[in-house]
């Protein structure tokens, strides 16, 4: 039995018959279908969470997912999920917050997203954004929203001032899976007015075979994210290597813009580059050295539609490497969202 | 001797006030809300009386917890100010656009908090730009005596001076009804939706 199928055969067995009576628990349920012009690309994924005070101090997270598409051929829609067609266990953990005077613990334990830059959920699945940033999409060699953690994470310090650490085995669900070991991830985060800015460094294994690949992953990250009367900017850089030898870095800034005047629709922006360099023997069709580089723009909105429903549209222009797949494409989406408290 | 008759006349006034009302002539106003029968949950009652004196701390708290608004309604006196504190290890973007006070408290981390003080009568909506199923409300009222109803429909506003009021009534998804009441000891509202 895989540790998925154990997490969720724990929840459904142990908290299950309890889930009615436990009012305080919350489920909610999420179904999107979409196309891309990007190599014709339709898509569909449904995702289940539960979540909520499993008792005064203790908190549950759990979510399953299952999503799929017709192509592989791009990265359309992949925001925040694997796409391989079978239902998967992404997160399942439990939590508990102390606030012992001015300061704040809190302890996670289970299978959570990797604690690197801005890394939760929230932040990127279908909330306007219906790709993924190319630093944090499963395959482009960097830190992807399918990494998960199966262990222990601790934050601590005030509400301006947090540090994050996780000790743990890599448990993903993507398509890059990391080898089994130990994978410690630290974040320092601060806030000030309305500025958060974060710092964050990970070791763990690499997805490659240890007779191809040697060496560990290291990577580090510089996050922020401010935001004023309706406007949000945030933004990574992510640098450094997934084995010995190949080199990985790159940037996005995102803009989502909800103004007083814009009512249900939220509009998005995005510019990111990529840069991938290798040299011998991971370079394409025996090149000394590769340098790959892939820029993108991408401009979209998310439109809050009357019961439950949300759409979304992104059209992307990309250019260098992306470019020979696709230079302009249009992705659009409707999720249908419910939720029972 | 002064003192053990002070005490007496004390004594003796408490006893000779009537059963559910204070010296200083008060009453709770007792009651319940519903809806087309049934029970109505996070309803908010409350008794017009913009005139009377401030008994409750201008100071309220609307947690963010677990994806959540918690309370979902909440009832404040006008001139009130809301604390909104982030509960949960993700952000938040608490704004309120559509009715009421108009605000945007941008995003915040865990053991953050923003206030927004609702300083007009009037109802707030809380959404949240990163959680589209979070929801919640503020009602403003420009009166001390309010409550909101329990998930049985039951409320209770404590400490009401006696006397004839008019009263009204807020539930989400429902319009605002009223009508007229005497708090009197032992009153009771029946507030219901058609």
């Amino acid at each position: 039995m895989t540790f998925g199928r154990a997490c969720l055969a724990f929840t459904l067995t142990v908290l299950g018959p309890g889930l009615t009576g436990a009012q305080t628990l919350s489920t909610e349920f999420d179904v999107t279908g979409g196309y891309s012009t990007e190599g014709s690309t339709a898509a569909s994924a449904a995702q289940l969470r539960v979540f909520g005070d499993l008792s005064k101090n203790y908190r549950l997270n759990a979510e399953a997912t299952w999503a799929d598409r017709t192509a592989d051929v791009s990265d359309a829609f992949g925001a925040a999920y694997p796409y391989g067609g079978r239902v998967q266990l992404s997160e399942a953990y439990v939590e508990r917050i102390f606030r012992p005077s001015n300061w704040l613990v809190g302890v996670r334990a289970g299978q959570y997203r990797t604690p690197f830059g801005i890394y939760t959920r929230s932040d990127y699945a279908y909330q306007g954004f219906l790709r993924a940033p190319l630093l944090r999409y499963d395959g482009y060699w960097s830190i992807t929203n399918n990494f998960l953690e199966r262990g222990v994470d601790v934050v601590a310090g005030t509400s301006r001032y947090q540090v994050e650490g996780s000790v743990a085995t890599p448990g993903d669900i993507g398509e890059a899976r990391r080898r089994g070991g130990v994978s410690a991830t630290v974040r320092g985060q601060a806030y000030v007015k309305s500025l958060v800015v974060g710092v964050s460094r990970i070791s763990s294994e690499t997805y490659a075979p240890a007779r191809f690949a040697t060496g560990r992953l290291h990577f580090t990250g510089i996050d922020a994210r401010v935001s004023h009367g309706g406007v949000i900017v945030r933004g990574e850089w992510i640098g450094g290597r997934y084995w010995d030898r190949p080199r990985t870095n790159g940037w996005y800034v995102d803009g989502i813009f909800h103004r007083r005047f814009m009512g249900p629709v939220t509009a998005v922006a995005r510019a990111e580059r990529l840069r991938y360099t290798t040299t011998r023997p991971f370079t394409y069709h025996d090149q000394s050295y590769s340098n790959w580089i892939g820029n993108r723009q991408t401009v979209g909105a998310r439109v809050r539609l009357p019961g439950g429903f949300t759409a979304q549209a992104g059209v992307l222009r990309q250019s260098k490497v992306l470019a020979h797949d696709s230079r302009f494409s249009l992705d659009l989406a409707v999720t249908y969202s419910v939720r029972r408290d | 001797m002064f003192l053990r008759t002070l005490s007496l006349l004390l004594a003796g006034l408490v006893l000779a006030t009537p059963s559910g009302i204070t010296a200083q002539g008060t009453a709770a106003l007792t009651g319940t809300v519903s809806a087309a029968g049934q029970a109505v949950g996070n309803a908010v009652v409350w008794i017009e009386g913009a005139s009377a004196a401030a008994t409750r701390r201008p100071r309220a708290v609307l947690h963010q917890r677990s994806l959540k608004f918690a309370p979902q309604v909440l009832a404040v006196r006008t001139g009130t100010t809301v604390d909104f504190p982030n509960d949960d290890r993700v952000f938040h973007n608490v704004f309120s656009f559509r009715d009421g006070k108009k605000f945007d408290l941008g995003i915040y981390p865990v053991g953050a908090t923003r206030q927004v003080t609702f300083s007009e009568p009037g109802v707030s909506r809380l959404f949240c730009n990163i959680h589209p199923n979070m929801a919640g409300y503020v009602v403003a009222v420009d009166s001390p005596w309010y409550a909101t109803s329990d998930a049985d429909g039951r409320f209770a506003i404590p400490d009401i001076d006696a006397g004839s009021y008019t009263w009204k009534a807020w539930r989400a998804s429902g319009t605002i009804i009223g009508g007229s009441v005497t708090v009197r000891p032992g009153a009771v509202l029946e507030v219901a939706w058609p």
